[in-house]
C-alpha cells in the first residue's frame, strides 16, 4: 500500500482560516476566553446568568477586561482568574480541543484565541497568572512559521499571589499590515465597543467590567415587549440532544429603527446573531420577507449546553450551523411563533380605511419592557393580543337646531324668559321621557 | 385565494362527496377510539364557518366537546356567532397561523386545516406551524382546491397579468406554484407537469413535503398519513393527514383494524388517494341496492343498468352517503 501526504501545514491556520472573521470577531474571541476564564473559577451557571435572579451575585467580586486597539498593537488584559500552567502545556496552544480536555462554555472548538493572534499580528507576548502559578509565552509568527514542529516556547512565572489579581494579558503587536490599516481607517474601536454591548448582555456588569480602550462598555439587552391583560409574548421551550432551548417573541417596546428588528440568537447567553432578518431565521420562506411595518417585531432565541460542541454556533461564533438538528427544530417553532406577531402587526395598516386599527396601534405603541427571565416564567404558549373592551358608553348627546320662535314659546309657557336653548332642551326632554316612556 | 370566502359561495351542508369525506373521517376516528386513543377528549380545531357541520358530527357522534372554529373573515362575526351549534363551540375570528401557537400542548388535537383555495404559502406555513407545535397522537388534516389556480390567484404573482389578453395555462400554473411552494417542489419539473390533470399530483407533492418538513425536525415522532381523500363537489379538492406518531401512537395503531377494514384508509402518501365518486341514483336505486350492501366485487343490480365499477364505488360509499330530502319546517 502506497501512501499520499495529507499533514497539516502551518500556513493553513495562518493564511487560511483567519480570513473567515472579521477582525472585530477575533476580538470578541480573545473577550470570550477571558469570560471562560471567570465562568470556569467561579463556576457560573449560564442557565441562572440568564434565568436566574438579576444583579451580582455579592460573594464574587466582577473580573475586569480591558481591551487596547490601536493601529500598533491589541492588547486584552483581564483578571478574570488566569489559565492554569497545565491547560496552557496541554491545551490552550493546540488547534482544537483533546476529548478529555477541559471546555469551557464560549470557547468550543479550540480556535478563537489562535486564530485571533494569527489573524491580527507578528508578535504575541501572553503572561497568565492563577492566584498559584503563572506563565508568559512570547512569539514571532513568521518564526514560528519556519520551524517544522508544533511547539511553542513557554515559561513558568510565579503566581499572582492574590484572586483578584489573578488574570492574563495578551498583546500583539508588529500588527499586518492589511489589520494595521483597516483600524487606520478608524471605526474598529466602536464596533468592538459596538458588538460587545449587544455580544454580552448577560455577563456585562453581572461577571465582568468590560472597557474598550478605556470605554466602559454597557450591555444593551434584546428589548422584549408585553403590556399587561393586552400582549402577551409567545414564549416556547424544548430540550434536545442536551441543549436547552428557550424562545421568546413579541412586540419590542418604545420607539426601534428597522436595524433592530428581527430574530436574535443566543448560544450559552452569548449573542451569535442579532436582529436577523433573513432566510436564516425563516424571513422570506415560512415567514413573509421582512418589511418595515415588522420593525417592532423581537425574537430571541437561546440555546443552552453544557457541551458547547452541541450548540448551533459555528466557529466563528457570528452565525448559525444551519445543519444543527435542535437549530432546525427551533426554527420550524420561531416561525409558528412569528407568524401571529406579524399579522398583528400587519393589522396596523388594514386595507380596508373602514376597519378600524387604533386599538392595534395603541397596543403596539403601550407595550412595556418585560425581562426574557420573567418570559422564559410564564407557561408556553403563543403571543396573544386581546383587544380593550370599548368602554360602554353611559351618554350620547342630543344635538339638533330649533326655532327662536318655538324656544320662545316654550320661555312664555314656563315663565322664564332668560332659559337658554340648551337649558329648554334638557328640560323638555327630561318631561317627554317622564310623561311618554315606560319606566325601567 | 379567492375573494369571497366559500361560506358564501358553497351550500356546506349539501355537498354529498364532502359530505362522505367527513363521515369517513369520523369512521377513523371511532376506530381510533376503539383502538385507544381518547378521541372524545381531543380538541377539535377547524374552520366552522357559519355552518359547523364538522362541529356538528363530531360533536354528536365521537362526543368531542373540546371545539374551536376559526373565521378570518371579520365581516361575518356576528353570523359565526349566531350559527354555533352548542355551547361547547368556542370561536374565534382569527387567521389559523394566530392560534395554532397557542393550541395546549397537554391536549391531544384534531386540527382540519379545511381551506377553500389553491395551494397558498400561507397554507403551506399553517401545516408547518401545526406539524411543529401538535402533540403527539394529534391528528392534522388539510383540505386544498385542485383546480388550477385563477385569475385573482395569479395576479399576487404577477400583478401585470392581464386576463383580457392572456389565458392562463401550464406556464402560469407553473409559476404560480413555484412562487408559493418553490420549496416543496422537485428540481426540473416541465410545464406539462402542471397541466390541469397534473395538479393533483403537484399539491399533494406539496403537502406531503411540507409535512414531511416539519416533522423530520422532532426526531423522536413520525407523520403517520392516514387520509389521502380526492373528491369533487363542484370544485375538485384534495384532502390530506395523519397522525402525530410517537412511539405509543405506534404501538397503539399496529392492534387497530383501521387499516385493515377501511377502504379510505392511506397509510402513505404515495399511494393513489381515495377517489370519492358519488354516482348519481335515485332513492329507488339506493334503496334496492342498499339490500345488497355490501355485495361482491362482480356483483351488478340486475333491475338496472349499473355497471361493475360504479356498482363498486357505491359499495365503497353507501355507508357514508347521506340522502338528502326537501323538509318543509
Amino acid at each position: 500500500m502506497r501512501y499520499a501526504s495529507a499533514e497539516v501545514r502551518k500556513q493553513f491556520f495562518i493564511e487560511m482560516f483567519t480570513r473567515d472573521i472579521s477582525l472585530e470577531d477575533c476580538v470578541l474571541d480573545l473577550i470570550d476566553n477571558s469570560l471562560d476564564s471567570y465562568l470556569l473559577k467561579h463556576q457560573i451557571s449560564i442557565s441562572k446568568l440568564i434565568f436566574g435572579p438579576n444583579g451580582t451575585d455579592p460573594s464574587r467580586q466582577l473580573g475586569t477586561i480591558d481591551v487596547t486597539c490601536s493601529d500598533r498593537q491589541v492588547k486584552v488584559v483581564d483578571t478574570c482568574g488566569g489559565i492554569e500552567r497545565k491547560r496552557a502545556m496541554e491545551d490552550v496552544f493546540c488547534f482544537g480541543h483533546a476529548e478529555d480536555d477541559q471546555i469551557g462554555k464560549l470557547g468550543a472548538y479550540g480556535v478563537g484565541m489562535k486564530r485571533a493572534l494569527f489573524k491580527i499580528g507578528n508578535k504575541f507576548d501572553i503572561v497568565s497568572q492563577t492566584a498559584n502559578e503563572g506563565f508568559e509565552v512570547s512569539f514571532k509568527l513568521d518564526e514560528w512559521a519556519e520551524k517544522k514542529e508544533w511547539k511553542i516556547p513557554i515559561t513558568f512565572i510565579e503566581g499572582a499571589a492574590s484572586e483578584r489579581k489573578a488574570g492574563t494579558s495578551i498583546t500583539i503587536t508588529e500588527l499586518h499590515e492589511e489589520v494595521s490599516l483597516r483600524i487606520k481607517q478608524g471605526g474598529v474601536p466602536n464596533n468592538i465597543l459596538d458588538d460587545a454591548a449587544t455580544t454580552y448582555p448577560f455577563f456585562l456588569d453581572r461577571c465582568v467590567r468590560l472597557q474598550i480602550n478605556g470605554n466602559r462598555v454597557a450591555p444593551r439587552p434584546v428589548q422584549l415587549g408585553e403590556s399587561e391583560g393586552t400582549v402577551r409574548p409567545a414564549h416556547e421551550s424544548f430540550q434536545q440532544d442536551g441543549v436547552k432551548v428557550t424562545l421568546a417573541a413579541s412586540v419590542a417596546p418604545g420607539q426601534r429603527t428597522t436595524e433592530q428588528a428581527g430574530w436574535n440568537v443566543l448560544c450559552n447567553g452569548r449573542a451569535v446573531v442579532s436582529a436577523d432578518k433573513t432566510r436564516l431565521t425563516g424571513w422570506g420562506v415560512e415567514l413573509p420577507a421582512f418589511h418595515t411595518k415588522y420593525t417592532s417585531f423581537v425574537g430571541l432565541a437561546s440555546f443552552e449546553s453544557d457541551d458547547p460542541l452541541s450548540l448551533p454556533w459555528t466557529t466563528t461564533k457570528r452565525n448559525i450551523n444551519q445543519e444543527s438538528s435542535v437549530f432546525i427544530r427551533a426554527k420550524g417553532i420561531m416561525a409558528a411563533m412569528s407568524k401571529p406577531i406579524l399579522t398583528f402587526l400587519n393589522s396596523q395598516y388594514p386595507s380596508d380605511p373602514r376597519v378600524e386599527a387604533g386599538n392595534i396601534r395603541n397596543a403596539v405603541e403601550g407595550v412595556r419592557g418585560v425581562s426574557f427571565r420573567d418570559i422564559a416564567s410564564q407557561p408556553i404558549g403563543g403571543f396573544l393580543f386581546t383587544a380593550s373592551r370599548k368602554k360602554e358608553k353611559k351618554t350620547d348627546w342630543v344635538r339638533f337646531q330649533a326655532s327662536i320662535v318655538s324656544l320662545d314659546k316654550v320661555r312664555r309657557h314656563l315663565r322664564r324668559p332668560s332659559l337658554s336653548p340648551s337649558d329648554i332642551g334638557k328640560l323638555t326632554f327630561a318631561h317627554y321621557v317622564k310623561t311618554e316612556c315606560a319606566a325601567d | 385565494m379567492s375573494e369571497i370566502g366559500s361560506s358564501c359561495r358553497v351550500q356546506y351542508d349539501l355537498r354529498p362527496a364532502k359530505q362522505v369525506e367527513r363521515r369517513m373521517i369520523v369512521d377513523a376516528l371511532q376506530r381510533l377510539a376503539a383502538a385507544g386513543f381518547p378521541i372524545a377528549d381531543y380538541q377539535y380545531t377547524g374552520f366552522g364557518a357559519i355552518y359547523f357541520v364538522d362541529f356538528i358530527l363530531f360533536h354528536k357522534l365521537l362526543g368531542m366537546s373540546k371545539l374551536l372554529s376559526l373565521e378570518q373573515q371579520t365581516s361575518l362575526a356576528r353570523r359565526v356567532d349566531f350559527n354555533k351549534p352548542f355551547s361547547c363551540v368556542d370561536t374565534k375570528m382569527v387567521p389559523a397561523s394566530s392560534e395554532i401557537p397557542n393550541l395546549s400542548r397537554d391536549t391531544r388535537h384534531i386540527v382540519w386545516l379545511d381551506y377553500d383555495g389553491v395551494l397558498h404559502k400561507n397554507q403551506l406555513s399553517d401545516i408547518q406551524s401545526a406539524a411543529t407545535i401538535l402533540s403527539p397522537g394529534s391528528i392534522l388534516l388539510v383540505t386544498v382546491d385542485v383546480e388550477p389556480p385563477e385569475d385573482y390567484d395569479y395576479k399576487e404573482v404577477d400583478p401585470d397579468f392581464d386576463s383580457s389578453k392572456e389565458v392562463l395555462g401550464p406556464k402560469h400554473w407553473k409559476r404560480y406554484f413555484e412562487y408559493h411552494a418553490s420549496a416543496f417542489l422537485s428540481l426540473g419539473l416541465s410545464e406539462e407537469e402542471f397541466g390541469k390533470s397534473k395538479l393533483v399530483l403537484r399539491s399533494t407533492e406539496i403537502l406531503k413535503a411540507a409535512f414531511t418538513k416539519a416533522i423530520v425536525a422532532r426526531p423522536e415522532l413520525q407523520f403517520l398519513p392516514m387520509f389521502n381523500f380526492f373528491y369533487r363537489d363542484s370544485h375538485r379538492m384534495l384532502s390530506m393527514g395523519g397522525m402525530i406518531e410517537g412511539r405509543t401512537e405506534k404501538r397503539l395503531l399496529r392492534a387497530s383494524t383501521i387499516k385493515d377494514d377501511s377502504v379510505y384508509y392511506r397509510d402513505s402518501f404515495d399511494s393513489p388517494p381515495f377517489e370519492i365518486i358519488v354516482p348519481r341514483l335515485t332513492r329507488k336505486e339506493r334503496l334496492y341496492l342498499d339490500k345488497e350492501m355490501p355485495c361482491s366485487d362482480s356483483w351488478v343490480p340486475k333491475e338496472f343498468d349499473l355497471d361493475a365499477e360504479e356498482t363498486r364505488r357505491y359499495r365503497d360509499i353507501y355507508r357514508f352517503l347521506p340522502a338528502f330530502a326537501e323538509i318543509l319546517l
